[in-house]
């Protein structure tokens, strides 16, 4: 575990000296730092809602931004600039050096969801007066969906170029947040054929379902309100550990055959 | 233990890419045997296959056909990189690290725990001369430092083979005897080194023995001595009359006399005695006496140009 944990650190230390992620974080950070001055805007819905939903929102779209731009260039990077081979070279094996880019970029995310965590709870205290636990288990579940995104991305990054993997991540990203409620939609539609509604059942399953870790639903709507709140939050983070797990086996498998 | 620090046996790399119509062999057949203890040279122009090569020791990708072997073990075997190291050409390291920083990375790969590892680095880091740049970012270093941090690198495990792809190339003059010196130095250690590079007075310098490529094809291998057998002594003369022309044709060199001025290109076979003392006789005046070594770049260009005519 050695040579994964320093493969790990390097990425980690690499990935917080982008300037690109530094300037995303920035903004989101300034952003929710701000976002109590969006306070009059609030209309009848409130304040409360509106600065968490806003924070959430901000968040989750850097959260987003950061995985796809850290991992698309991760692997292929490293084989354009030779450091792969210094590193394959020594006695590591090559999933350890997936598994070593994966950890390192989790390490990275969960960076930034401190900072930005931390900046929104000041922000929101600030506004709110008071501490909302919520916003701890929605910034968990955005910092796993981040997580699960980036096991994407890297999954992808082994056998596509970074190019095609900012449309394949990002469309699988889109599509993991619409295909559960759109399949609702229609198998509620008596009309809809099996011929339609199979493929989408099928994609649903298949892809990650990244719409479960959105928790700005229940807070923006407080009268959907979840049974057991806690049952959903294990159950979610579990979804997302057993599919991030499938995604770097598949990811070892594929850069074990690939010829770089 | 095995003499043989790597052995390939009929390897091939064939690459067929997806729409290609034509599979390409980037290395065909080739059999090689490298000895431990020696600095062997790999050669060859661009695309000659001798990247394709390493790259199969060291299992970063898969021979098509044929086998290889490093240090007696099938090539790529994880464990076996414990002994050997890699120099890729024009290396990248993480250039926010400082070159203490770097070193101990690599040395975090190879599981080398505290307080070893700290003494290791310490130790490379004044061998290659930068224990005084130790904690600079990597980004700060000039292209002759990083390429000694390159070969730091490479020794952090001590390996008994070292893999080097064009260890000096770039490098200024100083920077380029220091690698040079420090290769000899490993030679001198025992290890093994195997050298691919275009740098072929370095090649000359420093290789027992060397191999040429092209087109993924072992066109040379032998010692350096042996392949650069058969240089010439020039002699020129002048005032050398016509009669003493034909003598001296006849101890087999190459003659040529305009208006009395006589150039010989004579084997270095111990007959430019009998040039000198028929040109002598005749009441010529030496010139000039002046030997011709072939050079390993002779040998590369008659030997790839050869091949691009046949």
């Amino acid at each position: 575990m050695n040579a994964t944990f320093a493969i790990a650190g390097a990425t980690f230390g690499e990935a917080v000296r982008k300037r690109i992620l530094m300037v995303i974080l920035l903004v989101a950070l300034l952003i929710i730092l701000i976002s109590p001055a969006f306070e009059p805007f609030a209309a009848g819905r409130g304040a409360r809602t509106l600065i968490i939903s806003f924070g959430f929102g901000v968040i989750q779209l850097a959260g987003t931004f950061i995985a796809i731009i850290m991992c698309t260039s991760m692997i292929p990077t490293e084989i354009e600039r030779r450091t792969i081979y210094t590193i394959l070279s020594k006695p590591v094996q090559r999933y350890q050096f997936v598994l070593g880019k994966f950890f390192g970029a989790v390490g990275t995310l969960g960076f930034m969801y401190l900072m930005m965590g931390i900046v929104f709870l000041i922000a929101s205290r600030m506004a709110l007066g008071g501490f909302d636990p919520q916003i701890l288990r929605g910034l968990l579940m955005f910092f796993f969906q981040s997580s699960l995104l980036a096991a994407v991305v890297l999954f992808f990054s082994t056998f596509v170029s970074p190019l095609v993997n900012y449309f394949l991540s990002g469309g699988v990203f889109l599509m993991g947040n619409l295909l559960s409620s759109f399949l609702e939609t229609i198998q509620r539609n008596p009309e809809v054929t099996p011929i339609t509604r199979i493929p989408v059942q099928l994609l649903t399953v298949i892809l990650p379902n990244f719409a479960n870790f959105n928790v700005q639903n229940p807070i923006i709507n407080p009268e959907q309100m979840l049974t057991d709140e806690t049952a959903y939050l294990v159950q979610t983070i579990g979804y997302a550990i057993v599919y991030i797990a499938l995604l770097l086996v598949a990811s070892m498998l594929i850069f074990n055959q690939r010829e770089m | 233990m095995s003499e043989i620090a790597i052995k390939t046996v009929n390897l091939t790399k064939r690459y067929s890419g997806l729409w290609s119509k034509q599979p390409v062999d980037a290395v065909k057949n080739l059999n090689l045997e490298v000895h431990r203890g020696e600095i062997f040279g790999f050669l060859g122009p661009n695309g000659a296959g001798k990247t394709t090569t390493i790259k199969v020791l060291l299992g970063i990708i898969y021979p098509t056909e044929g086998e290889a072997y490093v240090l007696g073990q099938p090539a790529g075997d994880p464990k076996n990189h414990y002994k050997i190291s890699y120099l890729p050409e024009n290396p990248y390291f993480y250039d926010y690290m400082t070159g203490r920083e770097i070193l101990t990375f690599y040395a975090k790969l190879f599981g080398i725990a505290e307080p070893e590892r700290s003494k290791r680095v310490n130790e490379l880091l004044d061998r290659v001369g930068l224990s005084r740049a130790a904690d600079q970012p990597l980004r700060t270093y000039s292209k002759g430092m990083q390429q000694r941090i390159g070969l730091a690198q490479c020794l952090i495990n001590d390996p008994q083979l070292l893999i080097l792809d064009e260890p000096t190339a770039g490098l200024d003059p100083i920077a380029h005897i220091d690698i040079r010196d420090m290769i000899l130095d490993l030679r001198n250690q025992g290890k093994t080194l195997f050298i691919s590079s275009h740098q072929l007075s370095d090649v000359e310098r420093v290789c027992d023995r060397v191999a040429i490529l092209n087109r993924g094809v072992m066109v040379q291998l032998g010692r350096i001595e042996e392949l650069l057998a058969g240089g010439h002594v020039e002699v020129i003369a002048d005032k050398v009359p016509d009669n003493a022309v034909e003598p001296i044709r006849q101890l087999g060199g190459k003659v040529s006399l305009h208006d009395g001025r006589l150039i010989v290109e004579q084997p270095d076979n111990g007959t430019v005695d009998r040039v000198i003392d028929i040109v002598r006789a005749a009441g010529g005046h030496i010139i000039s006496v002046k030997p011709y070594r072939r050079t390993l770049e002779d040998l590369f260009v008659e030997t790839i140009q050869g091949g691009k005519n046949a």
